[in-house]
């Protein structure tokens, strides 16, 4: 099945989803929309935008102007619509605002995607984040706790270590879950900051 | 040269940025052009420090054939070791899953780049202004870790030199590392200096660092997205004329050079 037909298999028509802080929904005649969460008793109101980089735009910066460059922070803007017949062109757009969302979630609730574990990520790095990988265990939690729970709405689907088991993300119903399979660019320079730190500290004059 | 390729995906990939909104424009905006020519079957990118990322990208394509191609601007650290390390592949061609995957060279080695340099320091320059009064100054970051850096600017440089464009000088300059974009003045002996940046992007460092390091600016603006004039050339210091260019990475004819690397594969890579 292609991701297309996937999506149409989770949005029947007449369906409702939630994915991130989008509400979805399919018309009775079968047309996909999208919209704010935030939004949905309003639909009819809602200014309009059918372009990929109208929605690509929209999805750049929150309410204040400020850069999202991580799209699931909790910060997407909200007063606007988009709306297709094609599930192809939905999809599509839903990846202008989460990018790859979707499709990973397919591809790991198929174990055809596995997630890789924070050590496995943090290890293969060079160059300037070639110490990342010596942070503490407790150091990851505190980037789970302070910078990935209130700073993202994807689920950590990866374990500390490959010697860890964690149990595998299960769909709830009326909506399709917004998972993170490895950990991002900002768990990472999080971590070489930490990893710095620690190093600083040990190094310093009198230790 | 316009290739059909419509049971393959390409895959641009750009570096982008945590900080600056324009850095990964010009790979979307190279993206949906070649879309539109309905080349491949599906047009992708994917970004160090933006998403989708390197790492998510492969759900995303569902070819069984892709090209990648690296928007950067030189062969190095990037091209040769953390793109292929982050999307697992090896050498030209990789074969995984089912799925062949094709490693094309970066833009910013292509044969073209030389003249779309020129085309960008001659456009912007006032007519009234000959060539033989102006210095073409390439500038790129340049870092005293990789000495490979400059290189992609000295091969541009000594290609814009042997073209018989009749500049007064072509010069190389670096924001890092000798010699320096700051020292201008003194690199540059003619009245007239047209500074090129060597970058994909109007991003952090072409469009909010070298200005200040020229003297166009005293401080780091805000990013060209969030701004409402671009620039306003030309700059006049004493009896010298300064013009600054965008990226030329924004050139609209970079989605062109991106088909040409696939071609180029296929020419000579493809197994």
């Amino acid at each position: 099945m292609t991701l297309a037909e996937e999506l149409e298999s989770y949005l029947p028509a007449g369906a409702t989803l939630r994915f991130g802080q989008l509400q979805l929904s399919r018309t009775p005649e079968g047309s996909f929309v999208a919209c704010h969460a935030d939004d949905r008793t309003m639909l009819p109101k809602l200014e309009e935008i059918d372009s990929i980089s109208g929605l690509r735009d929209l999805a750049k910066c929150d309410g204040s102007g400020e850069f999202r460059p991580l799209k699931t922070a909790p910060t997407l803007k909200s007063g606007w619509k988009t709306q297709s017949s094609s599930a192809k062109d939905f999809l599509r757009r839903l990846d202008a605002i989460y990018p790859g969302v979707f499709a990973t979630w397919v591809a790991y609730d198929r174990n055809e995607h596995g997630p890789t574990s924070l050590r496995r990520t943090l290890d293969r790095q060079t160059g300037m984040y070639r110490f990342a990988g010596t942070i503490t265990d407790q150091m990851a939690n505190r980037i789970m706790r302070e910078l990935c729970s209130p700073g993202c709405l994807r689920k950590i689907a990866w374990p500390l270590n490959d010697q860890c088991i964690v149990s595998k993300i299960k769909r709830e119903p009326m909506s399709i879950p917004v998972i993170c399979t490895e950990a991002c660019t900002f768990a990472i320079s999080r971590a070489r900051e930490l990893a710095k730190e620690a190093y600083d500290r040990e190094n310093a004059p009198g230790n | 040269m316009p290739v059909s390729k419509p049971d393959c995906a390409l895959l641009i990939l750009g570096h982008g940025s945590t900080e600056n909104p324009d850095s990964s424009q010009p790979s979307w905006d190279n993206a949906d052009t070649i879309e539109k020519t309905g080349q491949f079957g599906s047009v992708h990118c994917a970004f160090w420090k933006e998403e989708p990322s390197f790492r998510q990208i492969w759900p995303m394509i569902e070819e069984n054939e892709v090209y990648i191609v690296p928007n950067f601007i030189s062969e190095g650290y990037f091209t040769r070791q953390v793109l292929p390390r982050e999307l697992e592949i090896e050498g030209h061609t990789t074969i995984r899953n089912g799925r062949t995957i094709h490693y094309c060279d970066p833009v910013g080695i292509h044969p073209a780049m030389t003249g779309l340099l020129i085309k960008r320091a001659k456009e912007i320059i006032d007519d009234s202004v000959k060539l033989e009064d102006t210095t073409l100054i390439i500038v790129g970051h340049g870092t005293n870790l990789n000495q490979k850096s400059t290189e992609a600017i000295k091969v541009q440089v000594e290609a814009i030199r042997a073209s018989g464009e009749p500049f007064a000088d072509v010069l190389d300059a670096y924001m890092e590392e000798a010699p320096f974009i700051a020292d201008w003045q003194t690199l540059a002996q003619s009245p007239t200096v047209v500074v090129v940046p060597f970058f994909i992007a109007d991003a952090l460092h072409s469009f909010q660092d070298i200005p200040v390091l020229l003297g166009i600016e005293t401080e780091p603006t805000a990013a060209a997205s969030q701004r409402e004039v671009f620039r306003q050339n030309p700059y006049r210091f004493g009896d010298r004329t300064l013009y600054y260019s965008s990226a030329i990475g924004t050139d609209p004819s970079l989605a062109e050079v991106i088909v040409d690397q696939v071609s180029y594969f296929d020419e000579h890579y493809r197994p």
